[in-house]
């Protein structure tokens, strides 16, 4: 198979997580909220890592955040995998530290990697891998 | 509970580091191989035989590139031991610390009086695919093409530069010493000498991570023996005890969903290890930091509580050589000496033991007594190493 065919690997939609991916093919950035601590849960989790509550419910956000830290992926390594990203070299892999708090990894997309740079405002936009599959990634707040 | 003076280190072995094995041809050794080896030189060094492990302790380091759930029990089976106390080093590149503590607790109990640690790994010679990984990093991280522990530390690093002004001077600084002591160990894999300059000017990996930063995977196979008091009283060489172990799985500073990524586990684990072993920051000789990156190594002193988080001027006025005020790194740790997959963190419990039994030879802290060794593994979602362990370990119980 030539490396230009090579298809990037794609998240198992497991149903703890399949509400996630629901939603962001419908463009919206959901995450767990524990109705009873209030935390935040990311990544899915069958029930809430703070306090054990079972009382957990998809809570919409705002998908704005920031930049907490970065690297430019220049060269693909490792699993075979992997070389399926070769075409988008140099990307930039990030944290985004959501405006309620959690922490995502995801890429800065529209934006020169030089022009990248921590603390920088982002906003969600979702960008679809297959039919079921649209994977949240970030764009550069205009100010 | 304690399990302060309750178990020594009575034998070590450690097969020479190779790359072979990549290449059609080249003369290679198999996984098995190496453990035998291994197994052998630490025998020879505490005057012990094969069956003396029958009805006693194994614990086996698990590799991440050989996804046989029954590796520690095949392990048995190629060593040819039948253990009655089977443990299993599922921390990753932690597992040789912990199981330190793991069949520390085991002799503590008197269940059983001696146990063997042993892990081997040929990633160059041995091709098992590349083997299943947990879930969130298949779900959340690859799909957006991060590369492995490269992508993640690099960022962990960009924002410790961020975050306190560290510049690649401070940090070469921690390379740097650990290829001077890999140039006066005549075991060490990468031995010539490297200046700030040659750290500053290798090739980027994952921008700010460097060649220079990176560990050396590498084949190898290395074992350690571990007796109870009494028992190792009688042995040859001098028992260098476990004064004390920590251990801090899945770490978090913070919200879960958000943890403090420049802080690791190690803060609680060493705590715990150094109350155990009731010492302070001055009574130790030397580090034996898990070295993955130089950045880790630099994060550990920060969380040891050697210096408050951040403080550049500790790190540019200390001299981290075996002849300074903090000795980091005797033997030159994995990233001169190899890593053979998690077995590579062996390294240190056994550098650990050399300079406390004064074999350091050219690179020998003057009157080593007690001395600090970590192991880290697992690179969880949103934080650094998932795995900490740390142990004291001393000439004294």
């Amino acid at each position: 198979m030539a490396e230009a065919t090579l298809k990037k690997p794609l998240p198992v939609l497991t149903s703890e997580a399949k509400p996630f991916w629901d939603a962001a093919a419908q463009q919206k950035l959901v995450m767990q909220r524990c109705q009873d601590c209030r935390a935040y849960i990311w990544t899915p989790r069958p029930a809430c890592f703070e306090c054990g509550s079972e009382r957990v419910e998809w809570t919409q956000l705002s998908g704005k955040g920031q930049v907490y830290s970065f690297t430019v992926i220049r060269q693909v390594v490792g699993r075979a995998a992997s070389k399926a990203f070769e075409p988008d070299v140099p990307y930039v892999v990030a944290w985004i530290d959501l405006d309620e708090g959690p922490r995502m990894i995801s890429n800065v997309i529209g934006s020169p990697v030089e022009d990248v740079k921590l603390g920088m405002k982002v906003a969600v936009v979702f960008e679809q891998q297959s039919p079921e599959v649209w994977l949240p990634k970030f764009k550069p707040m205009v100010s | 509970m304690s399990i302060r003076g309750k178990a020594a280190i009575v034998g070590i072995g450690e097969t020479p580091t190779d790359r072979l094995g990549s290449k059609p041809g080249e003369p290679r050794k198999s996984s098995a191989e190496y453990l035998s080896w291994a197994l052998h030189l630490a025998l020879a060094d505490a005057g012990l035989r094969l069956k003396d492990f029958n009805g006693q302790g194994l614990g086996v380091t698990i590799p991440t590139a050989y996804p046989q759930p029954f590796w520690p029990e095949e392990v048995a089976e190629i060593l040819g031991i039948t253990p009655g106390f089977l443990f299993a080093g599922g921390t990753g590149g932690a597992g040789s610390v912990s199981l330190l503590g793991q069949m520390g607790a085991g002799i503590a109990s008197g269940m059983i009086d001696l146990a063997l640690g042993i892990g081997a790994a040929a990633p160059f010679a041995e091709h098992h695919g590349g083997g299943l990984q947990p879930g969130d990093m298949r779900d959340f991280e690859i799909p957006f093409g991060t590369m492995g522990a490269n992508s993640k530390i690099a960022m962990v690093m960009r924002r410790h530069m961020h975050e306190y002004g560290t510049t690649l001077d401070h940090l070469g600084k921690i390379a740097v010493a650990g290829r001077y002591h890999a140039s006066l160990n005549p075991a060490a894999y990468l031995r010539k000498p490297i200046t700030i300059q040659d750290y500053k000017d290798s090739r980027l990996v994952a921008d700010p991570v460097r060649l220079l930063d990176c560990v050396l995977p590498a084949n190898g196979g290395k074992a350690y023996i571990l007796a109870s008091p009494e028992r190792a009283k009688k042995l040859r060489k001098p028992p260098v005890y476990v004064k004390g172990f920590g251990e801090r799985s899945n770490p978090s500073y913070g919200p879960r969903a958000g943890s403090d990524a420049l802080v690791m586990g190690i803060k609680d684990a060493g705590k715990v290890a150094m109350e155990m072993a009731e010492i302070k920051h001055s009574d130790i000789n030397f580090l034996q930091l898990y070295d993955d990156y130089v950045i880790v190594v630099y994060l550990q002193i920060e969380d040891l509580g050697f210096c408050a988080k951040g403080d550049l001027s500790y790190f540019e006025r200390t001299d981290f050589t075996f002849k300074g005020q903090l000795p980091i790194q005797t033997g030159g740790g994995m990233i001169n000496c190899g890593q053979p997959s998690t077995a590579g963190g062996t390294l240190h419990v056994l550098e650990a033991v050399r300079q406390l039994r004064g074999e350091g030879g050219e690179r020998q802290v003057p009157g080593a007594k007690t001395g600090l060794v970590s192991g880290l593994g697992v690179l969880p979602y949103g934080k650094n190493l998932g795995c900490c362990a740390v142990a004291v370990l001393g000439t004294e119980p």
